[in-house]
């Protein structure tokens, strides 16, 4: 806890969250208290887990930006599969994050196998991506049968059920980033692939299984989301691997690799966002100002950090030359 | 020393010949399945649609070549000529000021590419995300101008003059076409190109060369910027009106699709700016082609995802590598 | 005659296209003992090294530890034979823990999860062989040089190995740092490791080696104790007999003014109070080992790294003015010593790259005049006698010496009046380093003044007027234009006098 706060007090994110909450609580009475908070929390629920996948991947110095599509293709083949009542639930649940392990094994195969810049290969997949999951859905709307539907929103006191599995994925992350062997190495490995390799470490191995990771907890939130929107839309995931790359990185994990706490970014990051909607939202905005507001806050955020961190001309640059 | 002793590759010039060479027989090829399957896209109206259609792309693709030649990117632009879009049309439908209100689009932009500029050159900070931010602020301010309504009404003087047709050819393209040769003349012949495309190959012996690095990069995202008022120009004229749905991520994708296919490396200071335009007429062919022969939507995403991997994998095997 | 060595390696020889790195090199390391490699830039020390880490393979020789053959075909069978490296640059995490960075690559377990308690006490337990008390969890990045590659120490001795290498740890150490690693080299030498170290600072293979190799041109050209030698002889070795060509003859001007002036120069750790004149037309050398300071010097001059204090005068046309760095930077010429690295665009054509510093001379309304660029680097190809099939040809694809002339060209385009020169003849063969040398004489000649490094002493005699000779960052002495090649030798195993009183 007194290390949560610590971060909290180090990052720009935190500040800003800070400081947005405390503006709101003043601004609208209504948006103090517990009850929204868990509110929010359950709304941001299935983007901490996209998130906590891709801080894994940005701790390892790399991107993946179609883990929108990837969440698109498992909500997209839940939904067909619970609609037509094809496998029993905790199956279909199964195959749809199986599906994104799969996109996350063509990811790894053409960053690892074919050697190309991962920014550019998930840019690739993102599209393709996208278009097998329309393939799959016909681009319509898939409405989940309503049994399947109050799922999504079930609580167990004032908790939401999605909430606590996101939180235990991320703290499941949390520990595996900290604590393990391979969490260890993939922050090493984001510190600098070619050290990491001259120490000895497969970074080749650990890089594919990034990308797993990565397929399989985006899958895992597009299905999460599904079942809170009850529906199937074309729409879902759109968007979604800019929002969680803002996240993570609004958070604190740094783009290079290797650096920051992924248990505060994820949360602080995923929040501020939903913060301010919500904040927004109550005290009566318009609307349509939300994004601004939030284009705004990534931009704070990263200006305060990189007055912080002084990245100076290292930062210039998309990609490091090989 | 045995760095020293390495094979000199093969020579950036010669290169981007054989892409373009490669991308010419893309198109002779997909032009001739067409020929057989579909002989209706040989019609003179639907091939003048598909250069209309690839004019805005190429102006956007045009501006982001400039910024990659540099080593950077920027997400931000097709968002940037929406919102720019949006203000001048705004403009023009309160005061019927044709010119004022295109000048508005052009320097709203360009400031917007100048606000990037200071970040990455200035600032330090790193492209992907503060041009991930301006994504947000300008995709925001859009939706928030117009409550997400199109704003139409447009004076039937600039819609008209984008329907002209001056020497059997549309105004778009005749300006894309515009863009594209003054693009390709400067970035082959100012001094800003020369210190852009070495600080791309090498931002420490372009130091060293006396070079100064903040600025020059700062103007690359000054040009882009520019590049995205074109956009907007010609989207308003285009559409007949203006809304923040002009832009979208997918967008994005396509403008930087568009260079990578042209030859534009993503490690900076290596494509031609006009293969940038000639990537955007490849991605808008294959799309209407794919149409033509009635491959699915959904398909021809997936086909289009995998031709960009298969560029880059092109560039990796037999180019300059990454 | 002695025990039979730890590692021996026997006629070693390695070709890479175009150039032969090793030529039947011999080297030989007992256990409990330091042996010292070293050899000039080139010589094929870390090609040697990197043979017996199974990065590189060997075309030829054999390489036997403990009496017995070893393939040493991949870096793990090189580990398996007992060594350990410690690398030049330092391969350490910086956002990670001491005890991360030293178990990285296997760590121990407990179930799932690192047994961080046990990774703590073993690094305790190998930092305490080190004799350093660093704290286990403290995070690397925040560590001074030294501290970190005892950590790297840590992670090589991890293994047990039996030999260890050290790759010039020294380099970037302050002297208490510097004295540490050499207690730690001592214990481990007690403990029975064999250490090969690798150096250019001629004090310290006599402060702490027993045996020393010389390495020239890919040879062995020493072997045996330190103690047989005096370090004027060992310095010798590693430069070969010099062939001394006649001095370059040039018109000195009569009455040269001042025309640099640099006062108390100072970046921490790394340039120490240095100040010195240059006068026009003349050609000072700036004499030293390899991580003296002297590339540092120069690109501190230039403005290319910060200073932390000093002052730059400037004097022309009687009038002298205090400028800045980044102010020199844009009035002197500067070559450095990575040529492909920083100074040529290879991917650029030769005309491209002999104008990119002066664009904004050819040019109008930000518009390169082509014309000009052609007419303007046509000039400097015929005034340097470049060999190119035309101004249109890639840089990359030049020769050596091409590529330096074209990166001299790019500067005299804006006749300097000044040009610092690092190595600007390295990599180059006989005859293009004459080339380069009569150029800068005739700079000179002209009235540039000229700051010359280089490593080869038989270069900097046939041009220089003066010398400077700097040591661990400091100058150390001025020497004439008559000093022998024996004075500069014995120069460089100068010590700082306030080393002495430390």
């Amino acid at each position: 806890m007194k290390r949560l706060l610590e971060a909290v007090r180090n990052s720009g994110a935190g500040l800003v969250l800070l400081a947005t909450y405390v503006v709101f609580s003043v601004a609208a009475p209504s948006f103090f208290g517990p009850q929204n908070l868990l509110e929010i929390l359950h709304v941001v629920s299935p983007m901490i887990v996209v998130a906590a996948g891709m801080a894994i991947v940005v701790m390892s110095g790399k991107l993946d930006i179609s883990v929108g599509s990837t969440a698109y293709v498992a909500s997209a083949i839940f939904a067909v599969i619970v609609r037509d009542g094809l496998l029993p639930f905790p199956a279909a649940v199964a195959v749809s994050i199986f599906v994104g392990l799969m996109l996350g094994l063509v990811n790894a195969i053409i960053v690892v196998g074919l050697k190309i810049n991962s920014l550019i290969a998930t840019l690739g997949t993102m599209i393709a991506f996208r278009g097998l999951g329309l393939s799959i859905t016909d681009g319509g709307l898939i409405i989940l049968p309503d049994a399947v539907k109050d799922l999504g929103n079930l609580a167990v006191g004032p908790i939401y059920l999605d909430t606590a599995l996101a939180l235990a994925i991320l703290l499941v992350v949390q520990f595996v980033h900290r604590s393990t062997s391979f969490g260890r190495q993939i922050t090493a490995i984001g510190n600098n692939e070619d050290v990491a390799r001259r120490i000895g470490i497969p970074v080749d191995r650990r890089t594919v299984a990034t990308l797993l990771l990565s397929g399989a907890f985006a899958a895992t939130g597009g299905v999460i989301y599904t079942l809170q929107v009850g529906v199937n839309t074309a729409k879902i995931g759109d968007g979604m691997e800019f929002t969680a790359v803002a996240a993570v990185v609004v958070g604190g994990v740094s783009l290079f690799g290797g650096r920051g706490n992924i248990l505060t970014s994820v949360i602080l990051g995923s929040m501020i966002f939903q913060i301010v909607r919500s904040g927004l939202q109550q005290v009566g905005a318009n609307p349509y100002s939300y994004r601004l507001v939030e284009g705004v806050v990534i931009f704070i955020a990263m200006y305060a950090d990189a007055l912080k961190v002084g990245t100076g001309s290292a930062g210039t640059r998309l990609f490091k030359k090989s | 020393m045995t760095a020293a002793a390495l094979p000199a590759p093969l020579s950036v010039a010669r290169r981007s010949w054989l892409r373009t060479a490669v991308v010419l027989l893309l198109v002779a090829a997909v032009l001739s399945v067409l020929w057989v399957f579909a002989p209706n896209f040989f019609k003179l109206n639907n091939l003048i649609n598909i250069l209309v259609q690839a004019s805005i792309l190429a102006v956007m693709a045009t501006g982001m070549a400039v910024v990659m030649i540099g080593g950077g990117i920027d997400l931000s632009l097709p968002f940037s000529a929406a919102l720019c879009a949006v203000l001048g049309a705004m403009y023009m439908r309160a005061t019927g000021d044709l010119a004022i209100g295109a000048l508005i689009m052009f320097v709203a932009a360009t400031f917007i590419g100048l606000l990037n500029g200071v970040a990455v050159g200035y600032l330090g900070m790193i492209p992907f995300v503060v041009t991930l931010a301006m994504m947000s602020i300008t995709a925001g301010a859009a939706v928030w101008l117009t409550n997400s309504i199109s704003i139409s009404h447009i004076p039937a003087g600039f819609v008209g003059f984008f329907r002209e047709r001056p020497a059997g050819l549309p105004v778009p393209v005749l300006i894309a076409l515009a863009v594209s040769v003054l693009a390709a003349f400067l970035m082959s012949r100012s001094v800003f190109a020369r210190q852009l495309y070495a600080i791309g190959l090498n931002a420490r012996a372009a130091k060293v060369a006396r070079i100064s690095t903040r600025r020059v990069l700062a103007m690359s995202y000054v040009a882009a910027g520019a590049s995205a008022g074109v956009a907007a120009i010609m989207l308003t004229g285009r559409l007949a009106s203006a809304s923040a749905n002009l832009a979208s991520p997918s967008m994005v994708l396509d403008v930087v699709s568009a260079c990578v296919i042209g030859g534009i490396s993503v490690y900076g200071g290596a494509g031609r700016v006009w293969g940038a335009a000639l990537g955007a007429l490849f991605i808008t062919l294959l799309g209407n082609a794919l149409n033509a022969a009635e491959v699915s939507l959904y398909a021809s995403q997936m086909i289009r995802g995998a031709i960009i991997i298969a560029f880059v994998a092109f560039d990796r095997f037999w180019g300059r590598g990454g | 005659m002695m025990a039979a060595p730890f590692l021996r390696m026997r006629d070693i020889s390695k070709a890479f296209p175009g150039v032969v790195a090793l030529d039947r090199a011999q080297l030989a390391a007992r256990s409990g003992a330091v042996m010292a490699l070293v050899g000039a830039n080139g010589a094929g020390k870390s090609t040697l090294m990197n043979i017996l880490g199974g990065i590189v393979s060997r075309d030829e020789g054999e390489v036997f530890v403990a009496e017995r053959p070893v393939a040493l075909r991949t870096p793990i069978e090189s580990l398996q034979a007992g060594m350990g490296f410690v690398q030049q640059e330092l391969n350490s995490l910086p956002t990670m823990s001491v005890a991360e960075n030293i178990f990285i690559d296997a760590f121990p377990r407990r179930l799932a999860a690192i047994d961080t308690g046990v990774c703590n006490k073993r690094s305790r337990e190998l930092l305490r062989r080190l004799g350093s008390d660093l704290d286990p969890r403290a995070v690397v990045g925040d560590l001074s040089v030294g501290d970190r590659q005892l950590v790297e120490i840590a992670r090589a001795l991890r293994r047990d190995p039996r030999l260890l290498i050290f790759d010039e740890p020294t380099a970037s150490l302050s002297p208490r740092e510097r004295k540490r690693l050499f207690d730690v080299m001592r214990s481990l030498k007690a403990q029975g490791v064999a250490i090969v170290y690798i150096s250019h600072f001629i004090d310290e293979i006599f402060e702490i080696a027993d045996d020393v190799t010389v390495l020239r041109n890919g040879r062995t050209v020493f072997s045996g104790e330190v103690a047989s030698l005096s370090k004027v002889e060992l310095v010798r070795h590693m430069l070969g007999s010099l062939d001394y060509e006649a001095r370059l003859q040039r018109r000195r001007p009569a009455e040269p003014g001042v025309l640099l002036r640099v006062a108390s120069l100072k970046r921490s750790g790394i340039i120490d109070d240095v100040s010195f004149t240059l006068k026009a037309g003349e050609v000072v050398g700036l004499w030293g080992l390899l991580g003296a300071g002297r590339t540092e010097l120069m690109r501190a001059l230039v403005g290319l790294d910060p200073i932390d204090a000093g002052a730059i005068h400037w004097s022309e046309n009687g009038a002298t003015v205090r400028i800045g760095p980044a102010e020199l930077g844009r009035r002197a010429g500067f070559v450095t010593e990575d040529r492909r690295g920083e100074g040529l665009f290879l991917a650029m054509s030769v005309g491209e790259n002999i104008v990119m510093p002066n664009l904004r001379a050819i040019s109008r309304l930000g518009l390169v005049r082509i014309g000009e660029q052609r007419r303007s680097a046509a000039r400097m190809i015929e005034r340097l006698a470049i060999k190119t099939s035309s101004q249109d040809q890639r840089v990359a694809t030049l020769s050596g010496g091409n590529q330096q002339k074209a990166v001299f060209a790019r500067w005299l385009a804006g006749a300097p009046k000044l040009l610092l020169l690092d190595e600007p003849t390295r990599g180059l063969d006989v005859n293009a380093k004459t080339e380069i040398l009569r150029l800068v004489n005739e700079l000179a000649g002209a009235g540039t003044a000229v700051l010359l490094v280089s490593s080869e002493l038989e270069e900097l005699t046939r041009v220089c007027d003066r010398y400077l000779v700097i040591v661990r960052g400091r100058i150390l002495a001025e020497l004439p234009e008559s000093a022998t090649a024996e004075q500069l030798i014995s120069a460089l195993s100068l010590t700082d006098p306030r080393e002495i009183a430390a």
